[in-house]
């Protein structure tokens, strides 16, 4: 059986008034992209930051590589990369600079640092922002720094938590582009959660429907009409609920 | 790698933010700069015809010359820089938070802990840099009201304010802790404000000595650890233990955090 990327098991994170994730199970393949979708409040960003060790679960483990990531090395994180809320953009620093740190941060051997960079730069067009700082760029384009900053040391397990919100339509291509290149070419595993179906249909293996902090069943991304899908799932499990 | 060499990576990380950032450069300046330019003010105020101005600054720099001058830098210091020490600690460590930069430090090679120990070893260097740089200040200053070259008794109040700098440096650790648990820049801020009131009602009631957030600027105001100082140098050694649990507490808040307020 082959060493899956991500293994999470029984997670479960109960908030004050009842929210949180419940009883989560997901095995994610390498070159497998995972996506998870779900209405505003679902649980969607409580599970990734669950799966990062952001959060302590109350129940439930999660294995990166078949590491437990309470224990987990180094170099286990140094093969992780991830988005979750807000981009990992300083600033102060220019576009360079803030990849520079998220390499270093990530353990790149420093004398590859500058070409890892160069390379990130070219990948997301990045190119010409490449000497201004952070602070005065675009939302979307803070985001595609972020991104770049994820990707660049190539991971073999990407996370990133809506990461499409503020992107334009051509770096919603470009990271479209990238990922199913590190799936396909490399074998990283990916798991993204997204409300905008579409989007998710378009690169996903796999799709998983969250909602009340529940994985209540998957659409196929190949579906006719995948939205009328999402929504029947989400009606019939509210019903159920009820 | 080893953790000799992540802690590496995360210093080379915290001084590059730390340099490229203006708070860091503007409170550098403020401190080196703003206190000696302070002094200098009461001096010349103290000096004026102004009978008011005389009489209030008087007493602030009463002994003359290069003693009274520095006296008043130790008082100037012993509150402006708490205040600029702290405000450089909460931004170092609730920007994060407020810059939404903290998931990125989540899921990497380098521990929180380490993390957070870069950015207090970072401080430590720019707070010392901070403190050479006040003493050259001051000793512009002097030389620019024509206070004369300073004798050997000058060099040792100048050696005081050096170590008065670099204890206020170290008092101001909580900032950093209260930064984290607060989640921001501003639970930092008003930490260090409270420390600041506190020392303040510490000296009002004479407990002044035994409150190492007070026993400093007490410290050099008075006769520097001469026989009529007010703080001795048990009461004064208070401190490094002082700073050393709240540097303590931060790296352990950084080991345990979560995101979840």
């Amino acid at each position: 059986m082959v060493e899956a990327a991500l293994a999470v098991a029984g997670l479960a994170r109960r908030f004050r008034g009842g929210a949180g994730i419940h009883g989560v199970n997901l095995r994610i393949e390498p070159g497998e992209i995972c996506a998870v979708v779900g209405l505003n409040g679902a649980g969607k960003s409580t599970f990734m930051k669950l799966v990062l060790g952001m959060l302590r679960p109350d129940a439930g483990t999660v294995m990166v590589k078949c590491v437990d990531i309470r224990d987990a090395p180094a170099m286990t994180w140094a093969k992780v990369g991830h988005v979750v809320e807000h981009p990992f953009a300083y600033p102060e620093l220019t576009t360079r600079a803030n990849l520079g740190l998220g390499a270093r941060l990530h353990a790149v051997e420093p004398t590859k640092i500058k070409r890892v960079v160069e390379d990130a730069l070219d990948e997301l067009a990045l190119g010409p922002y490449a000497n201004v700082r952070a602070g005065v760029l675009s939302s979307g384009n803070r985001q595609r720094l972020g991104l770049t900053s994820a990707l660049q040391h190539n991971p073999s397990l990407i996370v990133l938590d809506e990461p499409t919100n503020t992107l334009d339509p051509a770096g919603v291509i470009l990271l479209r582009e990238a990922l199913l290149r590190r799936a396909r070419r490399t074998g990283a595993a990916v798991l993204v959660s997204s409300h905008h179906l579409d989007e998710v249909a378009r690169i996903a293996d796999r799709i998983l429907v969250l909602n009340e902090g529940r994985i209540i069943g998957g659409l196929d991304p190949g579906g006719v009409d995948i939205e009328r899908s999402f929504f029947a799932l989400i009606h019939a499990d509210t019903e159920e609920s009820a | 790698m080893t953790r000799f060499q992540l802690l590496g990576a995360a210093i080379t990380t915290e001084a590059l933010k730390i340099r490229r950032a203006r708070v860091g450069v503007a409170t550098l300046i403020m401190l080196d700069i703003g206190i000696a330019v302070v002094c200098v003010a009461a001096v010349l105020g103290a000096r004026s015809d102004d009978a008011a101005l005389a009489a209030k600054l008087g007493p602030l720099v009463a002994e003359g010359g290069w003693a009274g001058y520095l006296s008043a830098s130790a008082q100037v210091t012993a509150v402006a820089g708490l205040l600029g020490f702290g405000v450089v600690l909460a931004w170092q460590f609730g920007r994060e938070f407020s810059d939404g930069t903290v998931t990125g430090l989540f899921a990497i090679p380098v521990p929180r802990r380490i993390m957070a120990a870069a950015k207090l070893l970072v401080y430590m260097c720019w707070a010392f840099v901070v403190s050479s740089g006040l003493v050259v200040s001051l000793l512009i200053g002097g030389a620019s009201l024509g206070l004369g070259l300073p004798g050997s008794d000058i060099w040792s109040l100048l050696a005081r304010q050096y170590g008065l700098a670099l204890l206020t440096a170290g008092l101001a650790v909580p900032a950093a802790w209260a930064a984290t648990l607060g989640r921001g820049l501003l639970a930092g801020i008003a930490s260090i404000i409270a420390v600041i009131m506190l020392a303040q009602i510490a000296v009002f009631t004479g407990l002044g000595a035994w409150f190492p957030f007070a026993a400093p600027g007490l410290w050099a105001a008075t006769a520097g650890g001469g026989p009529h100082s007010l703080v001795s140098a048990g009461q004064l050694a208070l401190v490094a233990p002082v700073a050393a649990a709240f540097a303590g507490l931060t790296l352990q808040a950084w080991h345990r955090l979560q995101l979840d307020r």
